[in-house]
């Protein structure tokens, strides 16, 4: 005898098709392997992010934007030539489509780094481009544009004993209280095969960014998965002619504008009229926090005293004990 | 806006032209170190990561070079972007000069790497003989005269190639000396006007008003004498040793000081006679063809 099938059990059976990671603080249901990210073992929990693939539009209505990119205040269609275009919707949805014979492992960067962060500005996060790592119970953060060193200067910190929060950009919540809090990005590194040799990493290097590419996620030797209430914020600077080396307090006006100015993608503030929201994360930073320059020459082997910079910095702010 | 092109091989004079065009319309010398610099370049990274909204480090050389073209076309009448680094490029009326070292070079979809006319109206090209850009390279590398003339003769020569870190600037190829120049001068998108830096350093201010008149930019008589004086080499040599350097010096692996004799035809004294006969067999054709004599 046929049993009758419950439609709603079935449906319960069946094995979702998409894998669950943590990012920024977010659930993530994704179509895709998403390498360097937290992987979640519940695959039931509800999503707050779905990435999928599917059809485009090729242009969005009453859009503003760029050479390869368009936006409205509620999605942002962008091409990475030859390779991926994404529509970021809502804070909510990334859809993707391949460009030609593009692999997935060869585009998956682009969504995880690019689009994520185009839909954290949509969900009105103070979204940082910076590194990060654990101090005590805090986390601290390195700003700086891509190549300004903050992936090294990390990974560095990781192996002198600190554990890594966020490898590219952090997403900062600021609570009713006025106090900043940071999820991890990630859990791995994405390090230059030059600094992988440089700071001893080899045996930790995985898989890479993108096939073609010499940089790849390294396994960090601990990293955080729960958010950390912020402890500083330092904007990294390359030590050359007419910058003094060593680490200082900006004025607060001065803080403010290297905060806005490092945004994940300052001209989406602009746009999307957050310069106000930024305003006062910084006010709200300075305060509880502390917005810093770490000026550094950006040899490797240098490295060790930016290092001991740092940790006397950090026991200057309390964010260390100091040795008895 | 209207954009022109500051395009020369590495170490021909660029900077100096883009200080006396800096300098003009000022009361008191340009401080070397607010020089619009490499914020305004072709090969500015951030500023193609601001503009593209996707970071170029994640893409290979040859792909970046695929997205150059679009990404030039739309920044010819972009004054500013905001960012980590907003500086904007050396600019005097309605005319902005970029700073290019990148050959004249095709993207492998066909297109010109710098975009074509769309993204600028010409270029001024600045030339230095091969035997000074010899030693001034191997200074400013901290190389040796030898490797630096290896490098001007090779074709697969170029700055920030490196494939196993992420250079501070896009790839520039420059496809070695003589190539380079044959490039620029041949190419039939963009009007070019030439500069000689020995023609600099012996009539500066005819020579600065005939480029600024090809770009379109009237400044009077004393306007350029005045430029000349602010830009005077012993003015930017006295800036870089009183401020403790300039920001656009080579890191410490290379030369002490970026202003480092501003002359022509210093190589009398500084390169052997090996040294300069293999120049000469190098680079003949394009030494005759820029009025070079040997």
């Amino acid at each position: 005898m046929d049993l009758p099938v419950d439609p709603v059990m079935t449906k319960i059976n069946a094995v979702p098709d998409t894998s669950r990671y943590s990012i920024s603080g977010l659930t993530v249901a994704a179509d895709l392997e998403i390498p360097g990210a937290v992987a979640l073992t519940d695959v039931w929990q509800t999503a707050d992010v779905t990435i999928a693939s599917g059809a485009l539009p090729d242009r969005l209505d009453g859009a503003t934007g760029g050479p390869n990119w368009q936006m409205t205040k509620t999605a942002f269609l962008i091409v990475v030539p030859g390779i991926i275009r994404m529509l970021v919707s809502n804070g909510a949805d990334i859809r993707y489509a391949l460009i030609g014979d593009t692999a997935i492992e060869d585009a998956v960067a682009f969504l995880s780094g690019t689009g994520f962060g185009i839909l954290l500005h949509q969900r009105e996060r103070i979204l940082l481009h910076a590194s990060a790592v654990r101090v005590g119970n805090r986390a601290v953060l390195f700003c700086g544009a891509s190549g300004a060193g903050k992936s090294t200067l990390a990974g560095a910190l990781v192996t002198a004993g600190y554990d890594l929060v966020s490898d590219d950009f952090c997403a900062i919540s600021i609570d009713a209280k006025g106090v900043s809090h940071v999820a991890p990005d990630g859990r791995q590194l994405k390090l230059w095969r030059n600094a992988i040799d440089r700071l001893a990493l080899e045996e930790r290097r995985r898989a890479p960014v993108r096939s073609m590419l010499e940089k790849f996620y390294v396994e960090p030797r601990a990293a955080t998965a729960c958010p950390l209430q912020l402890g500083a914020v330092y904007m990294l600077r390359e030590q050359r002619a007419t910058l003094a080396p060593g680490i200082a307090r900006p004025s607060i006006v001065d803080g403010t504008l290297m905060v806005r100015g490092n945004a994940y993608r300052p001209a989406i503030v602009r746009r999307m009229a957050q310069q106000k929201l930024y305003f006062d994360a910084s006010a709200s930073i300075c305060q509880h926090a502390g917005i810093y320059t770490l000026t550094r020459p950006m040899a490797f082997h240098d490295l060790p005293v930016t290092i001991d910079w740092l940790e006397a910095h950090w026991r200057d702010i309390g964010l260390l004990t100091r040795a008895a | 806006m209207n954009k022109i092109w500051l395009a020369s091989y590495p170490k021909s004079g660029n900077t100096w032209f883009r200080l006396l065009i800096a300098n003009l319309r000022r009361d008191s010398p340009v401080d070397i170190n607010d020089l619009p610099h490499s914020g305004g370049m072709a090969s500015a990274r951030a500023r193609f990561d601001t503009v593209m909204m996707f970071p170029s480090g994640l893409l290979t050389h040859a792909e970046c070079d695929r997205s150059r073209p679009d990404y030039y076309r739309a920044t010819a009448s972009m004054r500013r972007e905001e960012g980590p680094d907003d500086r904007q490029d050396t600019a005097i009326d309605n005319v902005q000069f970029s700073k290019v070292h990148d050959a004249y070079t095709q993207t492998s979809l066909g297109e010109p790497l710098l975009g074509g006319p769309s993204a600028a109206s010409g270029a001024i090209l600045i030339v230095r003989d091969p035997r000074d850009v010899a030693s001034s390279l191997a200074n400013h590398g901290g190389w040796s005269i030898d490797d630096a003339i290896d490098f001007m003769a090779s074709p697969d020569s170029g700055f920030c190639n490196r494939t196993d870190r992420q250079p501070n600037q896009l790839r520039q190829q420059l496809g070695g000396w003589s190539r380079y120049h044959a490039g620029w001068l041949t190419q039939g998108d963009l009007p070019v006007h030439r500069v000689r830096y020995e023609d600099l350093q012996e009539d500066t201010a005819a020579t600065l008003r005939g480029a600024l008149e090809f770009a379109g930019v009237t400044v009077t008589a004393s306007e350029i004498a005045r430029a000349v004086d602010f830009a005077a080499f012993d003015e930017l040599r006295g800036q870089e040793d009183r401020s403790g350097g300039f920001r656009e010096a080579p890191r410490p692996h290379g030369a002490a000081s970026f202003f480092r004799r501003g002359v022509a035809g210093g190589w009398h004294d500084e390169l052997t006679r090996a040294q300069r006969e293999r120049i000469e067999l190098d680079h003949g054709g394009m030494l005759a063809g820029l009025g070079y004599t040997w």
